[in-house]
């Protein structure tokens, strides 16, 4: 039955739902932020997923192939590794210590970003200018190569390299932060804040956050694929994760010596990173055409 | 112009002395004996312990030593890697050409392939080609590196047999150190069966430098690609079509030099990228680079070499970027001082 | 260009780099240098280039068989001592006084670094032989003045003297008769040096030098040396006897055990020390490779360090044997491709005691003995697991991860270390492990090989005695083993020193392995050498 409409009220999506409609139209990014939400999932449920404990070892099935190989058994899905472990638990587990630690440093990252960002756009004079010019030349170093140094300094292991790469990524959301906050500091909303005698912190939380929430989103996906990779190839190089702690860079290294009789070993945890790393990008390069496209219409 | 120079230089002095502090409050901060960390030697007997102090200047105030360090530094005295015994200097100027053979390789690969594919997007963008040049940048761009090496083993090395996996060149062929650039080195060397090291090094490069460019390809095109369609998108493009040029001539005549002149700057920032990834690289195809090296000096707890492998790569990368950065600027002083690459 | 030309020039560039691609990966066949050199891959550096410095075998195969040579030979066959530098010898009827006529017209090699004025003769064997026995010798303490191997044997006091009697003959005196003294003699580890260099050394103030670029006569000169990444030799076209071996020789230092397998499928290898138990199978299926095998006369144990608390306790070392399951450790590890150890000496020997007792897997009663010996319940020790592979231990990681699962459920928290395989030792001697997982290859046929190395009092600062554990009753049993010649009488007195151990528990014995290596069937004339170190000097490569 039509609708019938007596005022001609048109729909106004609020920003946020207009990126929403703007991202949905394009079918892969669905699948990506599908995709994505899965991996969220894995990294939350994986103690309740995994059929084993993922460092039970078991000497009597050393590597054996997956399920859907010949003399697989379903009991280990994707098989076991060299010590008998079984590689579908590993692989949940490696997803969720991967996942879920690059997306803990990546907020710890924004928040300090943000904060030291925000001190260095509303101030001014000699602090803000030596902060800036040290922070341009720290930001054309890698990532990996910033943490890569931290953790020959610090040594290795998972919370060592955690904190590298938290070191290693606050300079670019410092960067973008200060440059939005001078910007908007020039608006004319913000003289009228300051007109109407709002105090600093004031004006930063209830008018340039809001609006820099979007910018902080994109840039934090994009932080977020470079902490996934940074954290899965420390763990690949041994200078991250170690025994016990399952990571699927630590743990794709440990099955090189095996990569020939067992290469489903380098298959499996080398494509879950690849697809998280993926999806991640997908669901931002979504979500900036969203956000241009919203700008544009 | 001068101006610009000196608050360049300043820039490039400030840091690489905040490196080189660092580097040197890093032989006090390390654990262990600080005259080991600094020297590489672990000292035999008391009298050889006072020789390396005094050698050292450890006895003399902070600032007398930090002055040694600078002199030491300079003059290339670098001191002993702790387990090998051998001049850092002399191992750091045998692996470094290594790694920055690799990285300019890789980045004329991603120049070659990079380009081009990122331009015909550009043109034809929202067209089929250009979705599959988007979606090859995407997939490229999220491969982690080392995995992709070792798919690129995989194949080309173990299944099909064409390709050396490790190494640099057959090690049958005693090629004499000189650059360090191990194509160069055959090339003016005198060795035997010259032309087949030639061909035994390339065979070897190839990989290696195929698994690192990938990456940089990716972040090439799209750099083009989207330089090419906002400067198709400006008002003197809809201004020259009216009066009737061809796209063609636009294009080739104008906008194709205004796309790339200003992306070019951020493409050269990419060498950082890519002497990173390819610091992860060689650990796979033993290749004997700084990577490989560093991070061989980090499992043996190797602290001069950690030290002074961080200072060299550092300095080289932030000396590398500000010198980019100033030529940029130089050349187009219009350029927006905080444009970054983003992709 | 339109786009159209633009794509077909596209097309033709692909295509182009693509063909370059196929004729480089084509251009695979063997050039003139390439075929006549051989690639070996090895498992690790060597410490130094002479092998009277250091017991491992890493060392010993990167020097003894390609720079030097010995007085006396093993045959690798039977195992039978046979001339080398030496044509012949005389033991004198109270088998005090050897006497040893030298080969004549023996070259040493000419490098660039030296370039020898005359050829060997007894100078160098005196000279050899006194830089470890003499403590006021001028070399004896060039780099570290440390000679494992002699020093375990007590060697040092047991030659009286050393004479040249003229330029070609030599006599040693002993101080007490010694079976074994020819034997070892032929050892590894007995190499003989250049006099003549040594002295060029000190004159030019670097004697180490002499142990860093070797000067010898075997058939391969060393030409250079890169840590971690290669060792070059060239034939040494002067060489004493006619052999068939390659012009270079190349040693492609390749730590992982994987990747050495993955280069000898590729071809960048042309033979591989310690291919990985994992990768036998693939190597026993590929037509293009042969893998060599040969049972090993070797131990793998695993050694407490006896010398500190709490491991000093016998109740705490059964305790923490009784927690492992070796059944589980050999299966995993080994993948069944060795023979469980009861004790030190393996089957093939005759000192073996079939019907020793040994600690079996109790985990209630390790956790009952721990909790009486006053050990908490989150002790935390340290396993140093080797980070080379050896035949008694092909993957002394895994095994350690196996381990700490075991221990972990009788409470007990292991971390796991591991250094460079060079610095590795050093701590070891240094004694700064808990306990460490490694073992032991003969270097020849006797019983005493293993028991008095492993674990005599003389064998602690030697550093071969891991478990740097000294009990006078053992020794005492070894020593009378030794001066015994009756085998059964001295079988007795091994089984004595079983019991010993076994109540003692220094070190607990894991296995006996199968000893591989693994070849490109272009390669003729490899052969595994049970008594030591791996020669090329009769290695061909088929046109």
């Amino acid at each position: 039955m039509p609708q019938f409409n007596l005022y001609q009220e048109e729909f106004h999506p609020s920003p946020l739902m207009h990126v929403w409609l703007e991202f949905k139209r394009s079918h892969f990014a669905l699948i990506g932020f599908a995709v994505l939400l899965l991996f969220c999932a894995i990294a939350i449920l994986a103690p309740l997923l995994a059929p084993y404990d993922p460092n039970i070892q078991n000497t009597n099935t050393i590597l054996l192939p997956p399920a859907w190989e010949g003399n697989g058994s379903i009991a280990h899905l994707f098989g076991t590794d060299a010590l008998g472990r079984d590689v579908f638990s590993r692989t949940l587990y490696g997803c969720r210590v991967t996942f879920g630690s690059s997306v803990f440093l990546v907020l710890i990252s924004v928040f300090c970003g943000v904060a030291l960002g925000t001190f260095a756009g509303m101030s001014k004079g000699v602090k803000s200018s030596i902060l800036n010019h040290l922070l341009d030349s720290l930001m054309a170093i890698p990532t990996l190569l910033i943490a890569i140094i931290i953790v020959a300094i610090l040594g290795t292991g998972l919370w060592n390299s955690m904190w590298a790469i938290v070191l290693a990524l606050i300079p670019q959301f410092v960067h973008q932060t200060r440059n939005f906050v001078r910007e908007e500091m020039k608006k004319d909303y913000i003289l009228l804040d300051k007109l109407d005698g709002t105090s600093s912190p004031r004006i930063f939380w209830s008018s340039i956050l809001p609006s820099m929430f979007e910018l902080l989103v994109v840039q934090g996906t994009m932080a977020l694929s470079v902490a996934i990779i940074d954290i899965s190839a420390l763990g690949f190089l041994n200078l991250g994760a170690q025994n016990p702690v399952v990571e699927l860079g630590a743990s794709l290294s440990q099955s090189l010596e095996v990569a020939y009789s067992a290469p489903w070993l380098i298959a499996l945890p080398g494509f879950c990173i690849f697809l998280m790393v993926l999806s991640i990008n997908i669901v931002g390069e979504g979500l900036r055409s969203a956000l241009r496209n919203r700008l544009v219409h | 112009m001068i101006n610009l120079l000196m608050r360049y230089v300043n820039l490039l002095v400030l840091t690489v002395s905040v490196l080189v502090i660092f580097s040197f409050s890093l032989a006090y901060l390390f654990p262990g004996d600080t005259l080991t960390n600094i020297s590489g030697i672990v000292p035999e007997t008391d009298a050889q312990r006072a020789a390396l102090e005094e050698a050292f200047k450890l006895n003399s105030s902070i600032f007398a030593q930090f002055w040694h360090y600078l002199e030491n530094l300079v003059s290339g005295n670098w001191g002993v890697s702790f387990t090998s015994q051998v001049g850092l200097f002399e191992q750091i100027s045998i692996a470094f050409p290594a790694s920055m053979e690799l990285t300019i390789y890789a980045l004329l690969v991603s120049i070659v392939v990079g380009i081009p594919l990122g331009f015909i997007g550009g043109i034809w963008h929202h067209k089929p080609f250009d979705f599959g040049v988007v979606s090859f940048s995407i997939v490229s761009y999220s491969f982690p590196v080392f995995w992709l090496a070792l798919i690129f083993i995989t194949i080309f090395s173990l299944q099909l047999g064409l390709l050396p996996l490790s190494g640099r060149v057959n090690l049958l062929y005693d090629v004499p150190h000189s650059s360090g650039f191990i194509l160069w080195d055959i090339w003016q060397s005198d060795i035997p069966n010259k032309y087949d090291a030639f061909i035994d090094a390339i065979r070897h490069l190839i990989l290696p430098t195929a698994s690192i460019a990938l990456v940089t390809t990716a972040i090439f095109i799209r750099f083009t690609r989207r330089a090419i369609m906002d400067e198709m998108e400006k008002g003197y493009i809809d201004a020259a079509k009216s009066r009737g040029f061809t796209t063609k001539q636009i294009f080739f005549k104008h906008g194709l030099r205004n796309a790339l002149v200003p992306i070019l700057p951020l493409m050269a920032m990419q060498v950082s990228t890519l002497i990173t990834n390819a610091m992860v690289v060689e650990t796979i195809f033993s290749w004997p680079g700084i990577g490989n090296w560093l991070i061989q000096a980090i499992y043996q707890r190797d602290y001069p070499a950690i030290r002074i492998g961080m200072l060299v790569v550092s300095v080289f990368v932030v000396t590398l970027t500000i010198t980019i950065e100033f030529i940029s600027r130089a050349i187009d002083p219009a350029r927006d001082k905080f444009e970054r690459a983003t992709i | 260009m339109n786009p159209n030309s633009k794509s077909r020039y596209i097309k033709s560039t692909l295509l182009l780099s693509f063909s370059v691609i196929v004729m480089l990966g084509c251009s695979k066949q063997k050039t003139e240098i390439t075929q006549a050199g051989i690639t070996f891959c090895s498992e690790s550096s060597p410490a130094s280039f002479n092998p009277q410095l250091d017991t491992s075998s890493t060392t010993a195969d990167a020097s003894s068989h390609q720079v030097y040579d010995r007085l006396l030979e093993f045959n690798t066959e039977n195992g039978q001592i046979e001339p080398g530098l030496a044509s012949s010898w005389l033991v004198s009827n109270d088998s005090l006084t050897y006497t040893f006529q030298l080969r004549k017209d023996v070259a040493f090699h000419d490098t660039e670094y030296f370039t020898p004025t005359r050829f060997f003769n007894a100078d160098d064997v005196v000279f050899s032989i006194d830089r470890w026995r003499v403590n006021s010798h001028p070399y004896h303490d060039v780099s570290g003045g440390n000679y494992p191997y002699f020093q375990s044997l007590d060697l040092k006091n047991t030659i009286k003297n050393v004479t040249r009697i003229n330029g070609y003959r030599v006599e040693i005196s002993l101080f007490k008769p010694d079976s074994s003294f020819l034997a070892n003699l032929a050892t590894d580890f007995s190499v003989i040096l250049s006099a003549e260099y040594a002295m060029q050394l000190i004159e030019s103030g670097s004697p180490s030098d002499l142990d860093k670029k070797p000067i010898g006569t075997g058939p391969f000169k060393f030409i250079s040396y890169r840590k971690d990444q290669f060792i070059r030799y060239q034939r040494h076209q002067d060489y004493f006897l006619d052999t068939t071996g390659p012009e270079n020789l190349v040693f492609d230092i390749t730590p992982k055990s994987s990747l050495r397998v993955a280069k000898l499928i590729t071809g960048e290898c042309d033979a591989v020390a310690f291919p990985s138990q994992n990768d036998l199978e693939i190597i026993r299926e590929r037509d293009d490779l042969t893998l060599l095998e040969k049972p090993g006369l070797n131990v793998g144990f695993w050694a407490f360090n006896t010398s500190k608390p709490p491991f000093d306790d016998p109740k705490v070392r059964r305790a923490l044997a009784l927690a492992i399951d070796k059944t589980s450790l050999l299966e995993a590890v080994y993948l069944g491709q060795a023979t469980r150890a009861k004790s030190l000496v393996p089957s093939a020997s005759w000192a073996h005691q079939s019907n020793m007792q040994e600690i079996g897997y109790n985990p209630i009663t390790a956790r009952k003995l721990l909790d009486e010996a006053g050990i908490p319940n989150d002790f935390t020790m340290n396993i140093w697991a080797m980070p080379v592979q050896r035949a008694y231990n092909p993957n002394a990681m895994k095994m350690a991860q196996l381990m700490s699962s075991y221990l972990a459920d009788v409470g007990v928290t292991v971390n796991i270390v591991s250094y460079d395989w060079a610095r590795f030792r050093q701590n070891l001697t240094a004694g700064m492990h808990d306990s460490v997982l490694i073992g032991w290859s003969a270097d020849n046929g006797d019983p005493d090989n293993f028991y008095r190395p492993l674990l005599t009092c003389a064998a602690i600062p030697s550093g071969t005695n891991r478990a740097m554990w000294c009990n006078p009753e053992y020794d005492a049993l070894i020593e009378s083993a030794l001066n015994t010649e009756n085998s059964n009488e001295r079988r007795l007195f091994y089984h004595r020193a079983n019991q010993i151990i076994f109540n003692e528990a220094p070190l607990i014995p894991i296995a006996h392995a199968f000893q591989y290596q693994a070849v490109n069937n272009q390669i003729e004339g490899m052969l595994i050498n049970p008594f030591g170190g791996i020669r090329f000097d009769d290695v061909v490569r088929k046109q």
